[in-house]
């Protein structure tokens, strides 16, 4: 009833940091799946998918009570387009990680003992990506508590600054084991190779929303 | 006679003093609350201490326009054909109706969920019986266009100041590399300031009506007294801080910033207490102007009058809005805290001190202005200053659209209630009059 605690309301940098948190779940889910489809444990790809799915409906969940507010709040701390545009980055990654668990699950693919190294050092890239995007994002609640100015915020760039480098590692990993695979394209039936690139293109994807939503991120700290 | 007169009109300034405390006292520590720094009922005794403080000690200017300085007593006079008994029956009547439907008025809004401002409603109520009753002379226009323009200047002004406060706060202390060591440098001028605005509201010029005289309490001695009593606390405030802060420094960023609003949390009680005390100070004339009115012209017969108001009524209206705080106030200030709030100590000092600082120096210009609007414009400065989360719309809708209903509605209301007892009362009131 009191006019002042109606007029604060709830700002939508808690609930952005909390659906930050709940994607990078999602993301940690990658690597037991990789692991699970280089011991052929489709069982356990299954039951790892299921997992998956549920964080990614919860982080669904979060992004709707984020977007449900936005629209009624005035005078935002940053640019109302790139905070939706961080979120949608964010809820892509999620997503693209959800395909990813669906690929492994629609064919029991095996993976060639020659790509596994390669594949796995794609997945631990790609991780490193999302990884430092998680450090910066987790600032907001900070970054709201300073305006999104100061120290804190020229630290936050700096980091954000690393993201595309780290981005672009991926990108290379990738390039390279796609070579490796076509150079097997007389021991690999087309069937496997065509899984094998859908799951290259997939990671790929989800390191580039997460150097996306860094640049989202970044046009909320420069004024 | 006499006494029963004075009695009803008193009750009604109480009625009147008892809606501004449910209604308003819950705003005045709405930063303090919202950010946790105190519990609700630890908030209802501070404010109930603090709002009967300002009330008495620093209410007697803005009780006197309310009284006389809205609609001028001597139009009544001036109307052809009274007696003074009948003008001054005629004052009374245009007086209670105004408390009465003022009174009202507050209580249907806050049925209907409607903020609405008790100062706009009382002003609105005298102004509107002063028309009907003795044409449009008798409106004191030039104080009421005064008046009305401190209504927007207070907000942003408030606004304005808050902003400049809070970017203060971020640029050297919360957004510099060592937030804990910052605040050790920084903060000792806050609570100066705090210090400086709440001393020489109440001292400058004497507290005549209170303590008598004390013909020492000149302005330089008060300006001195200030500076002094700043001084002080800041230097107290100086060492509290190294010895709490001190070595924080090497924490990572976000600790420290916790660490930071932590120390802010005396700090946002302190600068809420002095925004009971204003909002004491500046809306306790809302009850017991008409009311001082009232006394005056019962005990003199006639409108025409000099003498400043009353030391019991001011008493009289603090404890009123001291009791409205303590039954209806402890419910609103209970959904204060339980909500989910964005603000933090650091925020609610700022917008605080900057609604304190504009309440007190409007108070001390002798015009009433509304506190809560004054604090809503506040805390928009700060959201302009990028220190919130963003603001809820629907509610600044809201406020706006009870800014331009409440005038017209209260001066409606208070000229239906004063013909009515004009009907029924004038001639009763013209005996108790005529001396």
């Amino acid at each position: 009833m009191s006019i002042i605690s109606d007029l604060f309301g709830k700002s939508p940098f808690g609930p952005l940091v909390e659906h930050t948190k709940k994607v990078h779940e999602c993301v940690e889910m990658i690597r037991p799946l990789m692991e699970a489809l280089s011991h052929e444990n489709y069982i356990e790809i299954r039951e790892l998918h299921n997992r998956v799915s549920k964080l990614e409906y919860e982080a669904d969940k979060i992004k709707h009570e984020v977007r449900s507010q936005l629209p009624r709040r005035l005078f935002l701390p940053v640019d109302r387009i790139d905070l939706e545009n961080f979120l949608r980055c964010q809820d892509k990654i999620a997503d693209y990680t959800e395909d990813f668990s669906v690929i492994l699950t629609i064919r029991n693919t095996k993976i060639h003992p020659g790509l596994i190294d390669k594949f796995f050092k794609l997945v631990d890239q790609v991780f490193q990506v999302t990884g430092t995007l998680l450090t910066a994002a987790v600032e907001l609640q900070n970054l709201a508590e300073v305006s999104f100015s100061g120290a804190e915020a020229k630290r936050v760039l700096k980091w954000l600054d690393g993201l595309g480098e780290e981005e672009w590692k991926a990108d290379r990993i990738a390039r390279d084991l796609s070579r490796d695979i076509y150079k097997l394209e007389h021991e690999v039936d087309t069937l496997t190779i065509i899984f094998y690139e859908k799951m290259i293109r997939k990671l790929g994807q989800i390191a580039n929303e997460a150097e996306n939503a860094g640049d989202m991120l970044r046009g909320m700290l420069v004024r | 006679m006499e006494t029963f007169v004075i009695g009803i009109a008193s009750l009604l300034g109480l009625y009147m003093a008892w809606n501004i405390g449910a209604n308003d006292v819950a705003n005045s520590m709405a930063d303090a609350v919202g950010s946790k720094a105190v519990t609700v009922g630890q908030a209802v005794i501070l404010a109930g201490i603090c709002e009967f403080a300002g009330a008495v000690l620093v209410g007697a200017p803005v009780t006197d326009t309310v009284r006389k300085g809205i609609v001028n007593p001597d139009t009544f006079l001036a109307l052809t054909g009274l007696s003074p008994a009948q003008a001054a029956a005629l004052f009374v009547i245009g007086m209670t109706s105004a408390l009465l439907s003022a009174a009202i008025w507050l209580n249907i809004s806050s049925i209907m969920g409607l903020p609405v401002s008790t100062t706009h409603s009382i002003v609105g109520a005298v102004a509107g019986f002063g028309i009907v009753a003795a044409g449009w002379s008798a409106v004191e226009w030039p104080k009421m266009a005064m008046i009305v323009a401190s209504w927007f200047v207070s907000p942003v002004a408030g606004g304005i100041m808050a902003y400049i406060l809070f970017k203060f706060i971020n640029r050297f202390i919360l957004g510099r590399d060592r937030p804990a060591r910052a605040a050790i440098k920084y903060t000792p001028y806050l609570v100066s300031a705090v210090t400086a605005t709440v001393v020489l509201a109440t001292i400058y010029k004497g507290l005549k009506h209170v303590i008598g005289n004390i013909q020492w309490l000149t302005p330089e001695v008060s300006i001195m007294l200030t500076v002094v009593a700043s001084i002080l606390t800041g230097l107290i405030s100086r060492v509290i801080l190294k010895r709490r802060l001190r070595g924080k420094e090497r924490l990572p960023v976000g600790e420290q910033l916790e660490l930071v609003e932590r120390v802010f949390v005396p700090i946002v009680i302190i600068t809420s207490c002095s925004v009971a005390f204003a909002h004491g100070a500046n809306d306790v004339a809302n009850a017991i102007g008409p009311l001082a009115a009232v006394v005056r012209v019962i005990e003199t017969g006639t409108v025409v009058h000099k003498v400043g108001v009353p030391f019991w009524v001011l008493v009289l209206g603090g404890f009123g809005i001291v009791m409205g705080l303590a039954t209806f106030g402890y419910r609103v200030m209970k959904t204060v805290g339980t909500d989910i709030t964005e603000i933090t100590p650091s925020r609610g000092v700022a917008a605080d001190l900057a609604a304190t600082a504009t309440v007190l120096i409007c108070t001390r210009m002798k015009l009433p202005i509304s506190t809560t609007h004054t604090l809503v414009g506040a805390i928009l400065g700060i959201g302009l200053a990028r220190g919130l989360g963003g603001i809820n719309k629907s509610v600044t809708n809201r406020i706006f659209g009870a800014w331009f209903v409440t005038v017209p509605a209260a001066a409606i209301l208070c000229v239906f209630l004063f013909l009515l007892g004009k009907m029924y009362y004038f001639d009763y009131l013209t005996e108790v009059c005529t001396k």
